[in-house]
């Protein structure tokens, strides 16, 4: 190959290469880490919340009215809406997964204060809990009617018994999280509370927070004024329900307020929006420099044909075929390139450490930088290839006819 | 042996056509020293391109040893070029960002052969012109007729049997002028059959062999040698 003349030419014009080679480094390093960046938080908003989102919706509701009475409206509003053709289930409870509030404590293995405890998110909720949310019960048992108590806003009091999810359960008991079914755990330093089950996923209402998959499910049911209903419906029947049950509630009762109509996608929508925006954000950004840096090697690339016209004329009555030609140029444009992917390298590294040591970010897998290397090398060659062939459509008389 | 039979070449632009050869016959033996007068704009740049298969012509007939060039795609006319023929431009064409090792291992990168090979061509090419000393140089480091040394030297290097040369002393003093003609002259003693446009009447009162071209017509000037006076007859360059 002749890649020691092409070199040679390229040292004694250092400046332009120098320029294309740093953009080429820089964007290396900003697109494969917001590559990496949007494939993360792809990530994040992939992970299942555990429950049967197709075809759940939640509603909230807010007592005002001065007869509103609470435990008999939720007993009378669940029977009613468990009685509607098309559900499969409801139930009342504080929260749902993504919704974004909810009620978290903190559970120990060991009994006392200051015992290390593990953040857990809480769904208040009766024995239909796992058929409504469309849960995985893995070990243990569900809830049985008789389980489930009444709870009051001022109530410290925490039920013995629950049912954990499996990440839980690990945080909690490690390797021996098989076992847990059956272990006491305390709530509120003191209170017991007995592990009857173990389901597969289910999600906090919180997206951002780290123990997300972190969840346990409560016997009991709450009287704090307002709450949230949770629907199953049957494939195919949600939408139609959201609106039947909405209209339906008010007009069983107009004491309460029923707002916030909400499919359980809408919910995911919504918990991930800012994720959507920021990933929208960092495409763009990276479209943008991707062709910003196109049509800088365009530029220089045309540039230095058109300097070198007289060159590529005598080159090609010298001998050189078209494609002699083009190779030229598309060899030169790869040295340039690989100058800029090695330096790339070396900055999309450092900059990553930088996001992992300030924003707390995972590091970068490996097989990022070489996919980054080889992205810029084939713009660098897609770009540089109309120029280059350009550059073979001069005619070998130039070298006779141009000054 | 190049043969030149009733060569038409058309320049078409959107508003004029300029014929630039017209009916233009000639035969150039093996061995000869042809040089090629003419005043500006008279179609001696247009023969030589087309004679070295720098340009395609719009009609007649040229061999180039026994090839129909007519035949040859773009490949092939690089091909030959690369092999059968040596060019010398009046403004040298070296390529300023390599050294004179480099530039005169121009055309024979585009031949296949091994770098050792090439090495010994390149030493002994700039060793002919005198210039094996400066291997390292750039051309901005010589003088004018340095740099058309080392373009000879890359016309040489590939052993060309047709060195074509467009006015070569056109940007030289006369002193360098010379020492260039003296070169192409040993070259030409040594079997390569040189083809020479130039505007010097005394570097064409050198040659063997003289043709004019006028209004893309060529006519050859023959010598009476009887009595050496140069009394020059016009007829048609082939016979
Ligand atoms: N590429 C071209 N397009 C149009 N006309 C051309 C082109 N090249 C040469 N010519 C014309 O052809 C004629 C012969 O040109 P040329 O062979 O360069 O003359 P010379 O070398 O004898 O000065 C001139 O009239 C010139 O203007
Ligand atoms: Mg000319």
């Amino acid at each position: 190959m002749e890649l020691k003349p092409i070199l040679s030419a390229l040292l004694r014009n250092k400046t332009g290469a120098i320029l294309i080679a740093a953009q080429i480094a820089l964007t290396m390093t900003i697109i494969v880490n917001s590559v990496f960046m949007i494939m993360e938080r792809r990530g994040d908003m992939d992970r299942p919340s555990g429950t049967d989102e197709a075809n759940i919706f939640v509603l909230s509701y807010t007592g005002f009215a001065s007869d509103f009475n609470e435990q008999t409206q939720i007993v009378e509003d669940l029977d009613y809406i468990r009685s509607l053709p098309g559900v499969i289930d409801a139930i009342q409870s504080n929260s749902a997964p993504l919704i974004g509030g909810g009620w978290s404590m903190s559970l120990a293995t060991e009994e006392g204060p200051d015992k290390n405890g593990t953040g857990t998110a809480i769904y208040f909720a009766d024995d239909h809990a796992v058929n409504t949310f469309g849960l995985n019960l893995i070990q243990g048992r569900d809830f049985n009617p008789e389980d489930i108590t009444w709870r009051n806003r001022t109530d410290t009091n925490w039920p013995g018994q629950a049912i954990l999810t499996k990440a839980l359960a690990e945080n909690l008991f490690k390797e021996d999280w098989r076992n847990a079914v059956g272990k006491t755990v305390y709530i509120s330093e003191t209170q017991p509370i007995n592990i009857i089950g173990i389901i597969e996923t289910m999600q906090a209402p919180w997206n951002g927070w780290n123990g997300l998959e972190r969840s346990m499910l409560v016997p009991q049911q709450t009287l704090f004024g307002g709450g949230r209903i949770i629907i199953r419906a049957e494939p195919g029947e949600r939408d139609r329900l959201m609106t039947d049950i909405e209209n339906g509630l008010m007009q069983n009762y107009k004491g309460r307020l029923v707002r916030n109509v909400r499919s359980m996608e809408e919910i995911r929508e919504i918990s991930y929006q800012s994720h959507k925006g920021t990933n929208t954000i960092l495409l763009v950004l990276i479209t943008a420099l991707t062709i910003v840096t196109a049509l800088g090697i365009v530029g220089l690339a045309s540039f230095s044909v058109n300097r070198r016209k007289k060159q590529i004329g005598t080159r090609r009555a010298l001998g050189a075929t078209k494609f002699d030609i083009l190779r030229y140029f598309l060899v030169e444009n790869f040295l340039i390139s690989s100058v800029g992917v090695v330096f790339g390298a070396l900055f999309t590294v450092g900059l990553n450490m930088l996001l992992v040591s300030t924003l707390d970010l995972p590091s970068i897998s490996w097989y990022y930088v070489p996919s980054g290397m080889i992205l810029l090398w084939c713009i660098g060659l897609a770009a540089v290839y109309g120029p280059a062939k350009k550059a073979c459509q001069i005619s070998p008389a130039t070298a006779t006819r141009s000054v | 042996m190049l043969v030149m039979n009733n060569i038409q070449k058309v320049f078409r632009t959107e508003q004029v056509e300029t014929h630039a050869l017209r009916d233009f016959s000639l035969k150039v033996e093996e061995g000869d020293f042809v040089a090629v007068t003419g005043p500006s704009g008279s179609g001696k740049t247009t023969f030589l391109n087309i004679a070295g298969l720098l340009e395609t012509f719009s009609d007649g007939q040229y061999h180039l040893d026994g090839i129909d060039v007519r035949s040859l795609n773009d490949n092939q006319r690089s091909r030959v070029r690369n092999e059968k023929i040596g060019f010398i431009f009046q403004s040298f064409n070296l390529i300023p960002d390599l050294n004179l090792f480099d530039n005169v291992d121009v055309p024979l990168r585009y031949r296949k052969m091994s770098s050792s090979d090439r090495k010994q061509r390149i030493e002994q090419a700039l060793e002919t012109v005198g210039l094996a000393s400066r291997m390292k140089h750039l051309p901005a480091q010589l003088s004018g007729g340095q740099q058309q040394r080392v373009a000879i030297a890359r016309a040489l290097a590939g052993s060309p049997r047709f060195l074509l040369a467009d006015e070569p002393t056109g940007n030289l003093d006369s002193s360098m002028a010379e020492s260039v003609m003296q070169l192409l002259e040993d070259i030409n003693a040594n079997g390569t059959t040189i083809i020479m446009v130039t505007h010097d009447p005394k570097l064409a009162a050198r040659t063997p062999r003289n043709i004019f071209v006028k209004d893309g017509v060529v006519t050859e000037k023959k010598r009476s040698s009887m009595d050496g006076t140069d009394s020059l007859i016009m007829q048609p360059a082939i016979a």
